[in-house]
């Protein structure tokens, strides 16, 4: 630029009015409603603050030290991880499944794939208002099911070792069908050629699956896997209706917990650090498939 | 390519989020409605519109909406814009957060656990004042309830939809068990009645004689009374905690044993729907669930007085009204005008009758169709004779920041998880006293 000096052709310069139009706005918005929160909420982190009194008390890494240092805090990374690795690979798996049985021509398959991906468009607290119907102990659909085949039914969202298991089949239930129309997409775009190859030298279905599918599949997995982890840390809607974090704690993720201190105690400071902690965390895993992208991923 | 695509939809989603926290905002904003509710008699042109935020949904919701109408009507030169917010806990999140925007409504409900935090901050306006303005009777205004929004002889929460525990029982599975037309008198005695009321399906307990509610559907407000009736309490008024006292301790025990040793009673998630829908002979429940029950039972039901141990002990509840101290001192007066209404003999026997909750005025039991409604429906008068015994919670639940959920946590740790009841009591009382000592702070700061 200097070597041209103070000379901006009246093009350039129509250009980089045009890009501040066309950028300007989004980071605008960008600017307000996610950098700002962003460091305003590190400052928070480190103040004792209800929200409401017109001093924020310093207190530097006290915060930090109570979570850290507190075993509800370990269950509740816990929770998230698990809640986190069980979506992400019952998603995964059973998305796959169902995507390579609606990859073929059936009969009312069309039918069958706005079923699967219907889900994706209720809202979660609607769902997790029948769900919980579903799942009650003493007259629920799912009792009734699993007395069909003799078996008694836990009290699901009424038991600590249950509570978890069940919004995560309510969560995989919700998300399922928006992975079945990635895959789909992602299927339909692989060569037909390379399957016809694989055949031509004697490769059967297992074969043709993990050495054409599944490689041409690795873009259409690696977003699945970075979306489907970034909205499992994020679930909430679920959680807050069908068990507000309990049993206890059993289904408290890190996301709820964040809500809890924030908007039931009041306790900015500690929210703070849980969703500090949280930024952390999908930033590391957000880096950490960038890296792996580079190297695994093969784009068509 | 991929990257793209990524940061384009993040964008998108940024973009999303952004419209919907200025919606948001907008929603939050004090807009004054031109159109008032209800056929008001043609308000006058410069009628004062005064904001109402509160929390109830269903029959109450109704009810409440009609206090609003009758006192829109009747009242030409003041509007008042109903505004629902969610439940209390929901309330509480919005009115904070409005007043950190400048947006706070000028009259908000505020329950028996949040319109502490509000005082703490001076946000609530002293009301003494404006009732002499208005000339509003205290005297007439039941004295426990009262006095529980009064701070240093100066009052800020005006009672409005206040509740006590009740034991309520079904009728038909009392008669089906042989049981007396009657709640128990004591512990005791429901401890011999229990296992006749339970139903069981094979192994499964389809009807339990008696149920606990979760920490979301505050327990700690219903255990309450039970920690006075084995003479124990959570804490004392200037916050030193007795959660570890052998009483307290020993009423936990009791909780936990009618769910894992007697095996009488269980854990819920909607002690209402389970009560409606037969699947518990008997529960606690405020008097404020009384008018949902009566819409909605098959059956009949009778409420008692709460069973006793050592001593009678019942709690109050509910909620209340406050005035804002950012109000402008020219809509203040009006404010309370409202106040003053929600709270007459009037509409507090219009109110208690289709909700439940007590009338808050002691010349409302005088009023004729009082009367003839306490013969029509005679376990509203059981709620109405038991609430001169009630007393105010400990400070541990109603006074500590979360305290509610705090101790709501470790009894659902008893009865859901059967955890060791003392071990559990200390955590929680060490909880209690770290989180209670913000509060003590600046109490001393502001009533020295």
């Amino acid at each position: 630029m200097t070597t041209k000096g103070n000379r901006v052709s009246p093009a350039e310069r129509r250009e980089w009015w045009l890009f501040l139009l066309l950028v300007g706005p989004n980071l605008a918005l960008f600017a307000i409603f996610t950098y700002w929160p962003l460091v305003y909420n590190g400052y928070l982190s480190f103040v004792k603050w209800d929200m409401l009194a017109p001093v924020k008390i310093w207190v530097g890494l006290e915060n930090y030290r109570f979570l850290f240092t507190q075993a509800e805090f370990r269950l509740i990374m816990l929770n998230t991880l698990i809640f986190t690795i069980a979506s992400v690979v019952l998603t995964g798996s059973i998305g796959l499944a169902m995507a390579l049985l609606l990859n073929q021509a059936l009969r009312g398959r069309d039918a069958v794939r706005s079923i699967v991906f219907s889900p994706v468009m209720l809202s979660g607290a609607a769902i997790g208002i029948v769900w919980i119907y579903i799942f009650d102990p003493r007259y629920g659909l799912l009792d009734m099911l699993l007395g069909f085949v003799g078996l008694d039914s836990p009290n699901w969202l009424l038991d600590t070792a249950w509570a978890l298991p069940a919004v995560i089949i309510v969560h995989v239930w919700k998300t399922v069908g928006y992975a079945v129309v990635i895959y789909i997409a992602g299927l339909q775009a692989i060569p037909r050629e390379l399957y016809e190859a694989v055949v031509v030298d004697g490769g059967g279905a297992w074969a043709r699956f993990l050495h054409v599918t599944l490689p041409g599949l690795s873009p259409v997995i690696f977003f699945l896997i970075l979306t489907t982890v970034l909205a499992s840390f994020q679930a909430f809607d679920i959680i807050k209706v069908m068990t507000n974090g309990g049993p206890v704690n059993a289904t408290t993720t890190l996301v709820f917990y964040l809500y809890e201190q924030g908007f039931v105690a009041f306790n900015a400071g500690r929210a703070g650090v849980a969703s500090i902690v949280l930024f952390v965390l999908m930033f590391m895993f957000t880096l950490v498939q960038m890296r792996y992208e580079e190297r695994n991923v093969h784009y068509a | 390519m991929l990257e793209k695509t990524l940061s384009r939809r993040t964008l998108l989603k940024g973009m999303t989020a952004g419209v919907g926290v200025m919606a948001l905002a907008g929603c939050a904003a004090p807009v004054a409605p031109a159109a008032p509710q209800g056929q008001a008699a043609a308000p006058a042109a410069q009628a004062l519109t005064l904001v109402l935020w509160s929390s109830f949904t269903g029959k109450n919701g109704e009810a409440e909406t009609e206090v609003v109408r009758r006192f829109n009507e009747s009242h030409s030169d003041i509007q008042i814009d109903y505004q629902f917010q969610g439940s209390y806990e929901e309330t509480a999140q919005k009115v904070t957060a409005a007043l950190q925007a400048g947006t706070a409504p000028d009259i908000s409900l505020l329950s028996d656990v949040w319109w502490f935090k509000f005082y703490l901050n001076r946000a609530l306006a002293p009301l003494d004042d404006l009732l002499e303005a208005e000339q509003v009777d205290l005297a007439d205004y039941q004295d426990s309830l009262i006095n529980e929004g009064v701070r240093q002889g100066v009052h800020y929460w005006i009672p409005f939809a206040r509740s006590t525990p009740l034991f309520y029982y079904n009728k038909e599975k009392w008669a089906a068990a042989g049981l007396p037309d009657r709640g128990p008198k004591t512990w005791d005695e429901f401890m011999e009645w229990a296992p006749t009321l339970v139903e069981m399906e094979g192994s499964e307990m389809k009807t339990a004689a008696f149920s606990h509610p979760d920490g979301a559907s505050y327990i700690a407000w219903l255990f309450q009374p039970v920690t006075w009736q084995w003479g124990g309490k959570y804490s004392d008024p200037d916050f030193t905690m007795h959660m570890t006292d052998e009483l307290t301790v020993a009423a936990g025990q009791f909780y936990k044993d009618t769910v894992h040793t007697y095996k009488w009673a269980r854990p819920t998630k909607d002690m209402g729907a389970d009560f409606i829908g037969g699947l518990t002979a008997a529960a606690m429940m405020s008097t404020g669930s009384m008018g949902g029950i009566k819409a909605n039972a098959q059956f009949e039901f009778g409420t008692a007085f709460l069973p006793e141990k050592d001593n009678f002990g019942c709690c109050t509840g509910g909620a209340g009204l406050a005035i804002l101290a950012r109000t402008p001192a020219e809509k203040q007066p009006a404010a309370m005008t409202y106040v003053a209404f929600a709270s007459s003999p009037e509409i507090q026997s219009f109110w208690a009758q289709n909700t439940g909750y007590m009338p808050v005025r002691k010349s409302v039991l005088d009023l004729p169709e009082m009367q003839a409604y306490f013969e029509e429906f005679p376990q509203f008068k059981t709620a109405v004779e038991q609430l001169p015994l009630t007393q105010p919670q400990d400070s541990a639940r109603v006074f500590v920041p979360n305290g509610d959920q705090i101790i709501g946590k470790g009894l659902e740790r008893i009865t859901v998880q059967s955890e060791e009841v003392a071990t559990v009591f200390a955590e929680v009382q060490a909880t209690l006293e770290s989180e209670a000592q913000p509060v003590v702070e600046a109490l001393r700061a502001i009533e020295g």
